[in-house]
């Protein structure tokens, strides 16, 4: 178990993580999304020893990691760049690391063709990861952390230089070879459709302070702020001001036709196939509404929305306003 | 049209280049010298049998192999302690850099000029510290073997700044995650050095072994400013030698004939040094 007590870290002057307090089980996959600077990628690099933080702990299974080094923590991380070593061979840069550490020459060859295998890269072995795609780079890194046999596992936007198709194919083999352990995964990345896939809970971080920690269900329910609301859910959720106290929020998803409903003129319409996003003036500003996708639409268009289904945020600081 | 586009740069190669050799190679079937009125007159090859029976050439091809290999080599090492030093991340490092580039800015006949009063005999302050500790003057500039080493002092000293530049930039183009990976696969500093460091700098390191391989087997100014190829021919340069045979004894013949042996000698010792480099496979194009 992964625990962090109040880890902050500055740069100069300027605070770029701040109170980070979590607790990642064992098994378990915590996401932290954010925009670029917001500080999550520093929060892998304090956990793996890499940077040093300014304040606050680290502890893994009880026991403090603070004083020691990071050759020593056994913690395996999967960078967004992959860094693989460039000179070497698969096969070389997966054998680097247990030669370094003292694993048997036999044994060494015997893990590494297991794990060839388990990613598929048996017949690329001898090449260098210059002549690989990036979507096999990306498995010989995973194959390097596995062999590294790490108490935690840390995921630094590993599939974000991958394409959109390329990015869906791995998933799977992501859950199955990583998120499947026992160890405790936390997975840094900026795309919350990903962050919603693969993780048992999101942290959805801001300035270097998480904004809101909870399950995807609960991030895309019950949304904290209005930028939790706006960074979880796509299409992007309407955020309509009422008064000076008052902003609501209302999902795509959740406007309807209504003949009774407010008259809205058509701006333009995206058709997605099983569903289309329509853009909508409407008397309260701007509109985003999802429907199915073979409705024919003729104006004008007339919509509302359940109460219940609305998000009530303070207009100033745009937290969530209890029920 | 792709030829036409490259005449300008041909005919400048051409030019200062390709047209020289070719009179060199022309000269030295001739003699040409004051005994011939300074008029060229074809000599067959007796030029180059002269040459190869040249005690004093050969002699000094030797000296100027060592001096170059020993050189370079101190170089090398130094250069790459520096540039490891200035890779790092430390308070004051804009400045040292500078600091560190200025003995290579610094004209070649000035620094030799210096250094020659720093280990004259008996004023310069070299000589009066080893005469203050009781070593007595050892006659710097005057005995074989010192004044080799003052050579190679002077020249390593001038263009250790350029390699360590050289390997400076190598250094930067190494990704830092490459580190942070080999340190989480449980990676001492020490072992990254020899593991990732090296192995991607190798392609500088050889650029800078043949930049300063040919630049040093043709010194001259710091020789000849330095020492004047003394005591008694002990540090005289094959380029020295040439200039001499054309501007002493104003054999302008003989003197093309030693300078483009020396020419020769460099290339296909680079040549077979550039085989035995790709054969070894250390020269493998590395792109992180």
């Amino acid at each position: 178990m992964l625990h962090l007590n109040g880890l902050g870290k500055r740069f100069g002057e300027q605070w770029i993580l701040r109170d980070l307090n979590m607790q990642v089980d064992e098994g378990e996959c915590v996401a932290l999304l954010g925009t670029s600077g917001c500080g999550k990628s520093t929060a892998l690099r304090l956990i793996a020893g890499l940077d040093r933080q300014d304040e606050g702990s680290i502890e893994l299974d009880g026991e403090p990691l603070d004083s020691i080094p990071a050759e020593r923590r056994r913690i395996a991380m999967v960078f967004q760049s992959y860094a693989l070593f460039p000179h070497l061979s698969v096969r070389e840069n997966l054998n680097l690391g247990l030669k370094i550490r003292g694993v048997s020459p036999a044994q060494r060859q015997q893990r590494i063709e297991t794990v060839l295998d388990t990613v598929r890269l048996r017949e690329m072995a001898d090449r260098r990861p210059q002549q690989l795609s990036g979507g096999q780079r990306q498995r010989v890194a995973l194959a390097r952390a596995l062999l590294r046999d790490p108490r935690v596992y840390l995921l630094d936007e590993p599939m974000s230089n991958l394409d959109a198709q390329l990015r869906d194919d791995l998933r799977p083999e992501l859950r199955q070879l990583i998120l499947q352990g026992t160890q405790p995964v936390l997975y840094v990345t900026h795309d919350q459709q990903e962050a919603m896939a693969l993780a048992n809970r999101i942290a959805v971080l801001k300035d270097g302070r998480i904004e809101q920690i909870g399950t995807p269900e609960e991030l895309y329910k019950t949304p904290a702020s209005q930028f939790v609301a706006s960074f979880i859910g796509r299409p992007q959720i309407n955020l309509l001001p009422v008064d000076k106290q008052l902003t609501i929020g209302i999902r795509p998803e959740d406007v309807g036709f209504d003949p009774e409903g407010m008259p809205c003129r058509l701006i333009s319409r995206e058709w997605q196939g099983a569903s289309q996003l329509l853009l909508l003036d409407s008397p309260r500003g701007a509109l985003r509404m999802l429907c199915a996708g073979d409705l024919s639409l003729s104006e004008p268009l007339h919509v509302s929305w359940l109460t219940s289904a609305e998000h009530r945020f303070d207009a100033g600081s745009g937290h969530r306003l209890a029920e | 049209m792709n030829l036409l586009l490259l005449l300008p740069a041909l005919l400048m190669i051409g030019l200062v280049f390709v047209w020289p050799m070719i009179r060199y190679g022309w000269l030295s079937f001739h003699a040409n010298s004051v005994l011939t009125g300074l008029n060229p007159v074809p000599n067959g090859g007796a030029n180059w049998i002269r040459l190869l029976d040249d005690q004093r050439f050969w002699q000094d091809a030797l000296q100027t192999t060592r001096f170059a290999g020993v050189s370079v080599g101190l170089e090398l090492l130094l250069a790459l302690a520096i540039a490891l030093l200035l890779d790092q991340r430390w308070r004051g490092r804009g400045v040292v850099r500078a600091l560190a580039l200025l003995p290579w800015a610094l004209p070649t006949t000035m620094m030799a000029l210096g250094w020659r009063w720093i280990f004259n005999t008996p004023y310069g302050p070299l000589e009066r510290l080893n005469e203050f500790v009781g070593l007595g003057p050892l006659n710097l500039l005057s005995t074989p073997m010192w004044t080799w080493l003052v050579t190679v002092v002077a020249d390593v000293w001038k263009t250790t700044p350029f390699i360590a530049l050289l390997l400076l930039a190598g250094l930067q183009t190494i990704p830092k995650d490459l580190y942070s990976a080999f340190r989480l696969e449980g990676g001492r500093p020490i072992q990254a050095l020899r593991c990732i460091t090296l192995p991607l700098l190798m392609p500088y390191v050889l650029i800078a072994l043949l930049f300063r391989g040919a630049q040093a087997f043709g010194v001259f100014d710091l020789i000849q400013v330095l020492t004047g190829g003394g005591p008694a021919g002990s540090t005289e340069s094959v380029a020295l030698y040439a200039y001499l045979n054309a501007m002493r004894f104003l054999d302008f013949g003989y003197s093309a004939t030693a300078m483009l042996a020396g020419f020769l000698l460099l290339t296909s010792a680079m040549l077979i040094l550039a085989m035995l480099l790709r054969l070894s496979g250390l020269m493998k194009p590395v792109q992180p």
